[in-house]
This record gives C-alpha cells, structure tokens and sequence, in this order.
C-alpha cells in the first residue's frame, strides 16, 4: 500500500492528513469544537464529584488527574460504569463528541458516517494493574477494518500515562511473522514489539484519531496523575461490518439527502 | 413504574439466531436498566413471516404500558409493515423497547432513527464487499 497519495480531488490539506494517517497510524490534531470538549470535561468533573459525594468546593483544574486521592482502586470499575452510563445520557454528548472531530473524520472515513452507540470511558489511576489492555488490534476480536477510533483525553496523556500504538511497517512486519513472535500470551507478544511501539503524547485540547487494526495497549501507569480518556469508533456507513453490527453497536448520524432518498426509493406500482 | 412485556423470536431474523433464554435475559436486563418493570416474553411464532404473537402483545397495551423486543431487526422486513405496527403501537399510547440497540420508540419522532438503522442494514448486501468481492447482490 502506497501510505504517500496525491489524490487531485482532493486539497492538499486533505492529502496531507489522510497521507500522515496511512503512513503513521493515528493523527493527532486540536479538537475542533474547543468549546465542546471543556464542557465534556466539566460534565465529567461535576458527575464525578456527585458520584462521590463531594460537596465542598474543590479546584478543578486538577480534580482528574488526581481522582486517585478520592477514590479506591477497588472502587474504580464501578465508578466507571456509573460514568460511562451517565454521561452517555447527557443530551447531545454523542454529538458534541462528534464535532470535536469532525473535520478530521470527513478527511479520513467521510461525510456519511456510522458511529458507536455508547462513548467509551477510561480511568487509569497510578499503579493499578486492573484497568489494563493487553496489546491488541481491534480488528483480531472481530472489528470491521474499517473502523477509526476517535480518542479523546480529558488531561495531558504522556509516557506511561498514555496508550501504544505499533507503527504500520512493524505491523506488517509482525503479520508476517506473527505465529513466531505471537508467544504463548499477550504478553509475550508485547515483549516482542516493545522496542518498536510508539507511546503517544497527547494533550487535553488535542484529539486524536488512529487505526485499530494497528496493535495498540496500555501498561501500568508508572506516573503519579491518572489517565482519563474517552473513545468511540467511527466508520464509512456504507462500508463491510463484522462483528459490531449497525444497530446493535453503530447507528447511522450523518445520513445525507440522497441516501436518504435512495433508502426509500421506491420503484411505482405495476 | 413502566410495565414492559418481552418479545423473543424463536425464528432467525435478518441472519441471525439467538437461543430464547439468552433473549429473556436480556431483555430482563435491560428493563432493569431503564427502571421498567419487565412482563414474561410472549414467543413468536415460528412460521415465516408470522407477526401474531406481536399482535397479540400490541392488542395488551393499554394493560401494560409498553413491549420490548429483543431486536428491531424482529420486525417484519417490509417497511410499510414495521410502519403500521409503530403507529398501531402508538396510537394505543403504548411503546416499543428494542433491548440490543438501546433504543425505544415513544413518539413518532423516534421512528425515523429506527428506520435509517433498517434501511442502511437492508442496503448493506448491497455494497461493496471486498471479503465476497461482491458489488452488487
């Protein structure tokens, strides 16, 4: 696959984001609805303090980061869930977390869209090695590849406090030799990419968008503020579903007029 | 607190297959989630293209308040039926749950999201599938 395209229907702006992502995996970029994202994260910091009963005024500005302070690690799964359902509910969330990033979705999967039904949401606290994802690609449990993860942080992402990605060569690299350097487990397979994974610096304001085909992880998080980030995967509607069907686990948002007019198309009545 | 009777299929639907008690559990679940109280399934027949069991359970509403399918996908495949079972489910002030999806059915300001789920996964055979390399069906 040529990863540098110089597609003439396309501006050069366009060439140049959809060629960073087939040569590099992933795009990381400023979210484009600033105001979206900060009240995504006030959202987050008010259900947080009412999830744990936190009445007194407390700062905000580091409230995420240090979540550890307040809350167990035996207590996190639960105080997740309670997130994830919660906030989903709010209105217009699924939207808001689409502006965020829709100028570069419409460049890398289009402008009629299918996105995932529920926004994802994890917690990583300092040291706990509960909340962790074995190296993985997304499209091995059964995604679509077709799919984009849009990833979104709620405080600055850095060294172990971020996610992994393998860089598309070593990925093929792997694929070729993947019963060899595959293990007996996960891990043995991290072990084996260690080296060559890229650990992703990510600031709160910034979004960013990668391909999970690509093996991907996290590890302990060895620094002292916990990692909150949100994910959701978006796809061409009209594009091949595997496992995660349209309905169960997409729905169709950016429908446009002819498509619309196609789905309903009726031939008259003979 | 909503009463919802369930609505499992004992016959494939659009593909796919679910074993009667994994549906029960389902959607006992998700009336747990959306606080409703959940009212033993009605089965649907397992003739092709038979919808009396949902008949039934639309003709129950207003005694409760509501039905939750295991999937909308159970519907009938034409949409001019789907549409006249909506209407007929609304018109008796009553609502349609599909536990798979999440989704629910109260006004008809609801339908149109459910139905751009059907059409899209009805157009899907359609399209281009590089693994069938097949274009058009």
């Amino acid at each position: 696959m040529n990863t540098k395209r110089s597609n003439s229907f396309l501006s050069d702006k366009e060439n140049e984001i959809g060629s960073k992502y087939l040569e590099k995996g992933y795009i990381i970029g400023p979210a484009h609805d600033k105001s979206a994202l900060d009240w995504m994260r006030k959202s987050f910091i008010r259900v947080s303090k009412e999830e744990l009963n936190i009445t007194q005024d407390t700062l905000d500005d580091k409230f995420l980061d240090l979540i550890h302070k307040k809350l167990a690690i035996s207590e996190l799964n639960d105080f997740r869930l309670s997130m994830i359902r919660k906030v989903n509910a709010l209105p217009d969330f699924r939207q808001k977390y689409y502006q965020i990033a829709k100028p570069y979705l419409d460049v890398i999967v289009g402008n009629e869209l299918s996105m995932q039904l529920k926004v994802n949401v994890s917690i990583q606290m300092p040291r706990d090695d509960s909340s962790l994802l074995p190296v993985h690609a997304d499209t091995w449990s059964g995604d679509s590849p077709y799919e984009v993860v849009v990833w979104i942080p709620l405080v600055d992402c850095f060294k172990t406090k971020s996610m992994y990605i393998l860089p598309p060569e070593e990925t093929l690299c792997l694929h070729q030799n993947f019963i060899e350097m595959s293990g007996n487990n996960s891990e043995d397979l991290y072990k084996e990419i260690e080296n060559k994974v890229l650990w992703l610096k990510i600031n709160y304001g910034d979004v960013l968008l990668f391909n999970q085909a690509l093996p991907h992880g996290n590890r302990i998080n060895e620094e002292d503020e916990t990692r909150w980030t949100m994910n959701c995967r978006f796809k061409g509607l009209f594009t091949p579903y595997k496992d995660k069907k349209i309905g169960e686990f997409f729905e169709p948002i950016t429908l446009r007029a002819a498509s619309i007019s196609g789905l309903n198309y009726k031939l008259p009545l003979s | 607190m909503k009463s919802l009777k369930g609505y499992v299929s004992s016959r494939v639907f659009m593909g796919e297959r679910c074993p009667q008690h994994i549906q029960n559990v389902v959607l006992r679940d998700y009336c747990k989630k959306v606080d409703s109280q959940y009212v033993l399934s009605g089965v649907e027949y397992a003739m092709n293209n038979s919808f009396l069991m949902l008949q039934q359970l639309i003709y129950e509403i207003p005694k409760i308040d509501g039905i939750v399918a295991y999937s909308l996908f159970q519907f009938p495949e034409i949409q001019d039926d789907r549409l006249i079972i909506y209407q007929k489910i609304l018109k008796r002030k009553g609502e349609i749950h599909f536990a798979v999806e999440g989704l629910k059915i109260t006004t008809n300001s609801e339908i149109d999201r459910v139905e751009d789920i059907w059409l899209v996964r009805q157009a899907l055979p359609y399209c281009y599938n590089p693994e069938t390399n097949i274009l058009v069906k």
